[in-house]
């Protein structure tokens, strides 16, 4: 496309080639240009967006969070606080309170669900190595059954004080069998959804918490 | 690409656009895109299985018609016909990326719903048609009211989906549930069946309708033919 | 995310087929599939574009991503996507002149089609490797095919049936597609492993 195919029919002349090569280096220059100020001028506002959409997911899982600090882990397990939002990779958030109190973590875990990738968030608390809170990002379960998993205030309750100092792996059992703290009490009608999350959820923890416990001082500080 | 042969219409054949008509309402109504063409039937059937989703959706594509039209009528003198589809693509995918950006800046998640589509209106047949059928022929202005019409003609047509497949398949509106508790969804609505499913239900309706209207116009100038004299010039709207 | 082959090819393929769960590449879908010779025509060009130019933005899109000039993605696949077209339609008029001639119609339509298109956006927003996007773009362009294959035999099948006036043409077309797409849906599962 960049370099104009001459039609077999008709052999251009050398000036028509010249002037289909310069109409298409200005409109592309041109197009350029727009692409380039659109993507300069809504920066800051979708910027902004991501913001406001982070802090009301860790504030909902957090209560009382007024601020947060997003760490990256690094494949070595090192720590470096992020500055920018849209930085993806490896990641959780570090709430803290009005005083500077931390409160907890929020770390982001997906897993392959019924239909598609589910994204979720979960609240992580190191001191009580529970996890404390789950909510759904994005999900494309079966509305009305699998969809429960974001929903269903009876499953959510799961998360509340939900075991994760793993020394038993997280394991969704079958509805009404829950017997140990990190067990999850899976959704009748929704059991490969709640299993997803009950795989994801132990995926990221163990890979996370490790990572948190030997950095629990810095995070605790926020720095 | 750069052959100047007519790009072929990808889904059913649009009907020919009746001339003299006020470019605007032809978009709208007489030649809708998704009930009338029937083209751009991605995004029809992907994205309305929520009414904010397809009108979020019809507005971005709206967006993108007005100002490929305009900007492709503006240039539609300067650029040799060999590289006309060319220009017309880069034209289109700028106006794609921008209303990408200007959506994502309006609110995430209506971004995260409308996902892959948003990218994909480039690839949405209704655009490149309009370019080439009218846009490359008439005047700026002539092509910027036919871009808006017939982009909101495709927002109408979204909605329309949109609402059927909310309502029956979540019991909302916008997210205002109607029905009491005690009204169980007709999922399947909301899952891919049945967005082909309510789909055919409209392109029946629309047919009927049509085929209604064009028997009592059949039945009007029949009558019309017996009652008016010989020789007696008639006009008869259809 | 890392996923394995088998999940991508599988999930592309079946669970979320790009035609009858995703809605992609619904034009040719709909206009193309009324006679079986055609659609497998299609669909094996469509394959094949759809793999060239899925490994191709695979290459382009780290160079861009080396440049950060991540904004100018679309643009730059769409560009791709005509030139392996434009490629393909070459080649074909090369080797075989008389599929060309069959062909040729449909040829140019590709460029348009928004399957093609969805392949490399959904292989950088997922992150896939060079291996995965392959096997990716192998897996939803045959999704594609064998979707727009199988509505094509039902639907020379039902043309010599009696069918009302009022559904005839796109509306019928359309309710075979929901029930092939109920069918698909019982893939959905395959890939959770649970």
């Amino acid at each position: 496309m960049s370099t104009p195919v001459p039609p077999a029919h008709a052999q251009p002349s050398m000036a028509n080639a010249i002037r289909m090569i310069r109409v298409l280096g200005v409109v592309s220059l041109l197009c350029g240009v727009f692409i380039a100020g659109a993507h300069v001028t809504t920066l800051e506002r979708i910027r902004h967006n991501h913001e406001v959409i982070l802090r009301s997911s860790v504030a909902e899982l957090l209560p009382g969070a007024t601020r947060e600090v997003i760490y990256g882990v690094e494949p070595s397990g090192e720590l470096t606080i992020l500055s920018d939002i849209e930085e993806g990779g490896s990641r959780f958030f570090a709430g803290y309170d009005a005083s500077g109190k931390f409160l907890g973590v929020v770390v982001e875990a997906s897993g392959r669900g019924y239909a598609d990738v589910i994204s979720a968030m979960y609240s992580y608390s190191p001191e009580k190595r529970e996890i404390t809170g789950f909510k759904v990002v994005d999900m494309k379960e079966t509305p009305g059954l699998g969809s429960r998993i974001g929903t269903d205030p009876d499953f959510l309750a799961n998360f509340k004080a939900l075991d994760a100092s793993l020394g038993h792996p997280i394991t969704t059992v079958k509805h009404g069998t829950k017997k140990n703290p990190w067990e999850i009490d899976a959704i009748s009608g929704a059991t490969i959804s709640s299993r997803a999350v009950g795989r994801m959820l132990e995926a990221s923890a163990s890979k996370m918490a490790p990572v948190i416990a030997r950095n629990l001082n810095r995070i605790e500080q926020g720095n | 690409m750069s052959d100047p042969q007519p790009i072929p219409s990808c889904c059913g054949t649009a009907p020919p656009a009746p001339g003299g008509s006020n470019p605007f309402v032809n978009g709208l109504w007489k030649q809708n895109p998704v009930f009338v063409q029937v083209l751009g039937m991605c995004p029809t059937l992907a994205i309305t299985n929520s009414v904010r989703n397809a009108l979020a959706m019809g507005l971005a594509t709206t967006f993108v018609l007005a100002s490929s039209n305009t900007l492709i009528s503006m240039v539609r003198k300067l650029v040799p016909k060999q590289v006309r589809i060319a220009t017309y693509i880069a034209i289109i995918a700028t106006s794609v990326t921008v209303v990408d950006y200007l959506v994502k800046a309006a609110s995430i998640s209506v971004y995260k719903a409308l996902g892959p589509f948003i990218p994909l209106i480039v690839a949405n047949c209704i655009i490149l048609e309009r370019a080439e059928g009218f846009a490359s022929k008439k005047p700026v202005f002539a092509s910027l009211l036919d871009g808006l019409g017939m982009g909101l003609g495709f927002a109408f047509a979204l909605t329309c989906l949109g609402s059927v497949r909310e309502i029956l398949g979540a019991g909302t509106f916008l997210g205002v549930p109607l029905f009491g508790s005690h009204f169980e969804p007709w999922v399947l609505f909301l899952l891919p069946p049945g967005g082909f499913i309510s789909l055919a239900l409209w392109l029946v309706t629309f047919t009927t309708f049509r085929q209604i209207k064009a028997r009592r116009a059949a039945r009007a100038a029949a009558a019309a033919a017996e009652t008016v004299p010989a020789g007696q010039l008639v006009e008869v709207r259809s | 995310m890392n996923e394995s082959l088998t999940h991508i090819f599988l999930d592309a393929f079946l669970i979320n087929n790009f035609v009858l769960c995703v809605f992609l590449g619904m034009c040719s879908f709909l206009g193309l599939s009324s006679k079986f010779t055609t659609a497998w025509r299609m669909g094996v060009s469509v394959m094949f574009v759809i793999t060239v130019s899925g490994v191709l933005s695979y290459g382009i899109n780290t160079l861009l991503v080396t440049l950060h000039a991540e904004y100018l993605r679309l643009i730059t696949f769409i560009i791709i996507i005509a030139a392996t077209v434009q490629l393909t339609e070459m080649f074909i008029k090369k080797v075989s002149p008389s599929l060309f001639r069959e062909l040729g119609v449909y040829l140019p339509l590709i460029t348009t089609n928004c399957a093609v298109l969805a392949v490399p956006l959904f292989q950088t927003a997922r992150g896939y490797n060079l291996l995965q996007s392959t096997v990716f773009a192998i897996a939803a362009s045959g999704g594609y095919a064998s979707a727009l294959v199988l509505l094509s035999l039902v639907r020379e099948r039902v043309d010599l049936s009696d069918i009302p006036n009022l559904v005839k043409g796109t509306a019928l077309t359309l309710v075979l597609a929901s029930v092939l797409s109920l069918a698909f849906m019982g893939f959905a599962g395959m890939g959770s492993g649970g």
